[in-house]
């Protein structure tokens, strides 16, 4: 059955980032380089060459995307200027923009005014939404304790909220990531595989292993990226739990919780450290996947940045005594906070949790087709259905 | 025979000879043979040093024979000859045994056999030129005038570079126009030159040259004669009435006759003659040259897919590559996207050949320019049909693509045919009245493919352009040049030097039978009515020893290759 | 132990001679039982050479020249391609193989033919065994 070959789709993915792709000539030597292709999942060659072509139903079903971490060898090493690394991050920003069914994704991305429109909307209805709620219940001296201006109790269940609906809109979207990429009508693959594995999941959440077989100086030195995005994302991870969890005790005061502090504070100077490091790496665009930032780039940094800033310093009003002041920048941190965590499904965030299912389902995949190469002596890519 | 001191020289050439012939060895074993006054090896015999080794030996030694075993004749023959000159004696007192090209060459397995084979060849040159006698050539006039057929850009370039020089030159062309191939495009790769600009140059000087005859609807019909002194028949055809024949003298001949191209309805499954968009580079070119891409029905295309390799590099067709089509195609992407910049085009090809100067940039550009590129696998090919009624296209091509290994389907308003370039259905007929050599493809074939392109095994005739091989222009205009280059160089030296070996009447042996003188194809052997005996007109004699085979009485003798001295070589080979 | 075959080339210069230079040139491997003699044309040929050849103690003979049609000297291989069937008839009269002197026509371009034309005339030769000629010959001298 032959695939129709459609043109335009370049056109579409213009708008997520991609440029130069027509440059490719297809010597591979991005596959050559890259630390992570292997006889199963052959990139980032194949994706240009399925992004040229416009094979969108075999782009919409790839995981070659999820499996590039953006090390930019390929990008260098590429003859023609062709742009492989930044091809492959504007294949997931198109994935996640399909894999979204709200289209709010495809949106953002399509138009960043727009995105950052809907922050700013969103924040500050936040932000007059929790005034009026602590004016109402409370009073603006009192940061924490009865008659706080933002309890921790209501905040705790207002974070749940938030976070709710965030895991909701993500939860489906990586139902459709699955239905995608696992092809169940066609490709019947057995629960106990899926069982089997279950464990690369939080494995992969967790230490971002891949990540760091990304090679970019000397042998045996460690990757940087990999380094400060492991110190970005367990930070804010970390936070994430505490607010969630420990809202109570974090916000609880003078007194220092140490079990639940602790960790609140090691995650403070792995954001602070990652997101300035972030933003001065994007701005100086020092590595190959920092020269290219799109407006949701900069959104995603610029409002963690924010939260960080107003988070700690929060923390430090209320702990010298000026609730007033603590009260204030808690309610611009919940203003950056909220926008942050409902954009995640519709926004480059959402690899949150595509990554390490498309680890997980690689995985799975490999196990399927080594078993198969071991019955018919080849091997042979799973191919879905045109 | 007089009494022999005779030199050998046995070539190492470096390493090409001595790897596996050991040409130490053959050099003792020939010293010890009868009439070998010295025997040398020595590693370059072609050099100044090897040359000037022969020459000293000659004058020291006092040599009166000279044997050179190193590469083929054809090769340094003439060289050899030279040096036995500038050393006092007879250049014809010379000969060569081929122990590279057909012995150390090709018996690579077998070091011995191929010594053995070396010393067989070495002796049978020593046998045969103990038989050699003292030749002297002729002389005859150079006509300055030259004939160019083909009025093509090869052609007007030739005719041009003569003229310049202050030269007759007669340009017979076969068709009612100058220009040939080049005047039905548009514009030329990869920089995009008018080809009009291109042709009009060469036309308006050609027209302002008052060398140059220009004969339009004309054709050769007969030549006959030796370099420097031709006589061709050109028929002119004037419309209804017969043809006019003129006899001109001219000197030298270049062949720049061109190519016709490639007859795309022969691959079927193109559906060139059926589909009514499936058009040839040709066409497409006529189109650019009128100004307007668009479809039969009249609109503009919205998808365009260019086929690379029609009826070239192929199994069934013709197996080379036509050179220009892969630029030329790519001029028609940017054409195209030029032109219409919403339209998609998809270049289909195998390889891409980007051989030459701006070639790889070019390349580079059309990618610029979101020119999708499809690879497809040599010997396969790729199947247009009609599309469907839901599709936004007319045809679809399918092909098995290999840069992304899945079986596809390629939208297609207009498909255009680079079909490949081939031998001019009448080549054939011109190669026998010009007595050059064409090959299996019909392309005509050169003196050496690698050190004299231009020249053929016939002296006084040269090739140049497309007719000897596909070519783009700037390396048709280089060997146009150079045939002319190669003219003028003779035309300068005034005068012809003919070899003198041609074939000779005993009269005394000669009975009169005249069976000689019908056999001769360049009717060399006349026969004399008052002596009763046949005799060879030396300057018109090509040597071929057709009647020196024939002859019942052993009358003639065929210079340089007399019965006795082939005796005398058969003799040494089976030693 | 084996015997070699001898086989004596009578080449014409324009096309088998060059076509066998060209095999040298691609570097094209052949048995080395074949001497070559360079004539200008096979036209040139006297079927004496071939007779001679055997008798000197040639296993076998080849003569090389133009494709018809093609001859530098327009018709010279014709007159050989006539000459050559009375010389077969002769020799087969004598009791000489008919796979011992072979006519083959070789252009200037046919390397690969040269060395593919040269290799199974060797290969034959052997398979027939020495010529008697040029011992029967030496015989009768001796008995003389």
């Amino acid at each position: 059955m032959a695939i129709r070959v459609n043109p335009k789709l370049i056109n579409e993915l213009e708008h997520f980032g991609s440029e130069d792709v027509f440059n490719c000539y297809h010597c591979g030597n991005c596959s050559a380089v890259c630390p992570h292709t292997d006889e199963f999942f052959v990139f980032p060659r194949k994706s240009m060459r399925s992004l040229q072509m416009g094979l969108e139903r075999k782009l919409e079903r790839s995981i070659e995307p999820w499996l590039c971490y953006y090390c930019g060898q390929c990008s260098e090493q590429c003859p023609r200027n062709a742009q492989p690394g930044e091809t492959m991050m504007s294949l997931r920003r198109w994935l996640i923009s399909r894999y979204d069914f709200t289209g709010l994704a495809r949106l953002f991305y399509k138009s960043w005014k727009s995105e950052l429109a809907a922050v700013i909307i969103v924040a500050l209805l936040t932000g007059v939404g929790l005034l009026a709620y602590g004016f109402w219940q409370g009073n603006i001296q009192i940061y924490d304790g009865a008659g706080a201006f933002l309890p921790s109790s209501s905040i705790h269940i207002f974070d749940l909220a938030v976070g709710g609906l965030m895991f909701l809109f993500l939860a489906v979207n990586s139902v459709r990531m699955w239905w995608f990429i696992m092809d169940p009508k066609e490709q019947g693959i057995r629960l106990g595989l899926y069982l089997k594995k279950i464990l690369l999941l939080p494995w992969h959440f967790f230490t971002q292993k891949r990540y760091a077989e990304c090679e970019s100086g000397e042998p045996g030195t460690v990757h940087i990226p990999w380094l400060l995005h492991l110190g970005i994302a367990l930070g804010y991870v970390t936070m994430l739990i505490l607010v969630m969890v420990f809202l109570h005790s974090l916000q609880a005061g003078p007194q220092i919780v140490w079990p639940v502090h602790v960790f609140g504070y090691l995650a403070s100077i792995g954001l602070a450290t990652g997101t300035i490091w972030m933003l001065h790496a994007r701005l100086k665009k020092t590595r190959v996947q920092y020269l290219r930032s799109q407006g949701s780039d900069w959104i995603f940094v610029t409002l963690l940045f924010i939260i960080t800033v107003t988070g700690i310093l929060q923390h430090i009003l209320h702990r010298v005594g000026l609730p007033f002041a603590a009260n204030i920048v808690y309610v611009l941190h919940l203003m950056a906070v909220v926008p942050w965590l409902l954009r995640m499904p519709f926004s480059k965030w959402a690899h949150i949790i595509y990554r390490p299912l498309a680890m997980y389902f690689a995985d799975i995949q490999r196990a399927v087709l080594a078993a198969r190469a071991a019955a018919t002596g080849s091997i042979q890519q799973v191919r879905h259905a045109a | 025979m007089q009494n022999c001191r005779i030199g050998v020289y046995v070539c190492n050439c470096g390493t090409n000879i001595a790897h596996i012939v050991d040409a130490e060895a053959v050099k003792e074993a020939v010293s010890k043979l009868p009439d070998v006054t010295i025997a040398r090896s020595y590693r370059y015999m072609c050099s100044n040093p090897g040359q000037e080794m022969i020459v000293k030996d000659i004058q020291e030694l006092g040599l009166n024979r000279v044997v050179v075993a190193a590469c083929s004749p054809r090769m340094h023959e003439r060289t050899f000859r030279n040096a036995c000159k500038t050393g006092g004696i007879n250049p014809y007192l010379c000969e060569m045994a081929n122990i590279r090209e057909q012995c150390s060459w090709v018996h690579v397995a077998d070091k011995l056999a191929a010594t053995e084979k070396a010393l067989a060849l070495t002796n049978a040159a020593i046998n045969r030129v103990r038989y050699h006698e003292p030749l002297d050539p002729l002389t005859a006039e150079m006509c300055p005038t030259t004939l160019v057929l083909g009025g093509g850009i090869a052609g007007l370039t030739a005719a041009l570079e003569l003229a310049m020089a202050g030269h007759p030159v007669y340009l017979v062309e076969k068709s009612d126009h100058l220009g040939g191939n080049l005047a039905r495009v548009d514009l030329t790769a990869p920089y995009l030159d008018s080809a009009r600009d291109l042709l009009t140059e060469r036309l308006v000087r050609l027209r302002q040259n008052p060398n140059i005859s220009v004969m339009l609807n004309s054709q050769l019909k007969d030549l006959t004669g030796f370099v420097g002194n031709y006589s061709a028949t050109v028929a002119t055809h004037n419309g209804h009435e017969l043809p006019q024949e003129k006899t001109l003298h001219v000197g030298n001949v270049i062949v720049a006759t061109g190519y016709k191209e490639f007859d795309a309805s022969r691959i079927t499954h193109y559906g060139y003659g059926k589909l009514p968009d499936v058009i040839t580079s040709f066409e497409f070119e006529e189109m650019l040259r009128a100004g307007r891409i668009q479809l039969k029905s009249g609109r503009p295309p919205q998808y365009v897919a260019i086929i690379h390799c029609v009826g070239s590099r192929s199994k069934e067709f013709h197996a080379y590559c036509s050179r220009v089509c892969c630029m030329t195609a790519l001029k028609y992407a940017h054409e195209i996207k030029s032109a219409l910049p919403d339209c998609y085009v998809s270049d289909v090809y195998i390889d891409m050949h980007a051989f030459g100067k701006g070639h790889e940039d070019f390349y580079k550009k059309s990618s610029e320019v979101k020119t999708l590129f499809l690879m497809y696998g040599k010997n396969e090919r790729p199947v247009i049909r009609k599309a469907g009624p839901g599709d936004d296209c007319q045809m679809l091509i399918e092909v098995d693509e290999k840069l992304s290994g899945e079986r596809i389907e390629i939208p297609a308003d207009m498909v255009i045919l680079m079909v490949g370039m081939e031998a001019r259905p009448d080549a054939g007929e011109v190669a026998r009245l010009v007595n050059i050599s064409a090959d299996k493809d019909g392309w005509f074939i050169e003196s050496h493919p690698k050190l004299d392109p231009v020249a053929t095994t016939t002296d006084g005739i040269y090739i140049a352009g497309t007719c000897v091989a596909p070519k783009d222009i700037p390396d048709t205009v280089a060997q146009a040049r150079a045939a002319a280059g190669r003219i003028l160089a003779k035309i300068a030296k005034g005068k012809i030097e003919i070899e003198g070996v041609f074939a000779e009447v005993n009269e005394d042996l000669c009975s009169g039978c005249r069976m000689c003188n019908e056999l001769c194809p360049y009717s060399a052997i006349v026969f004399d009515e008052v002596k009763k005996r046949s005799h060879v007109i030396p300057a018109a004699c090509k040597a071929c020893g057709a009647c020196v085979a024939a002859c019942p009485s052993g009358a003639i003798k065929g210079r340089h290759f007399t019965d006795q001295q082939i005796y005398a070589q058969i003799e040494g080979v089976l030693a | 132990m084996s015997y070699e075959p001898k086989i004596v080339g009578f080449l014409c210069n324009w096309c088998s001679y060059t076509g066998a230079d060209l095999a040298g040139t691609s570097r094209i491997q052949y048995p080395p039982n074949i001497r070559v003699i360079r004539v200008m044309c096979t036209a040139r040929i006297d079927p004496t050479f071939v007779v001679d050849a055997l008798a000197k103690g040639a296993d076998g003979v080849l003569i090389c020249g133009c494709h018809p049609g093609d001859c530098h000297y327009s018709e010279g291989n014709y007159k050989a391609m006539r000459r050559f069937p009375l010389l077969k008839r002769l020799l087969k009269s004598y009791g000489i193989e008919d796979e011992r002197v072979r006519l083959e026509w070789v252009s200037a371009s046919e390397g690969q033919r040269f060395a593919d034309v040269v290799t199974d005339m060797t290969e034959r030769v052997r398979g027939l065994g020495p010529s008697r000629v040029h011992a029967t010959l030496l015989t009768d001298q001796r008995e003389r």
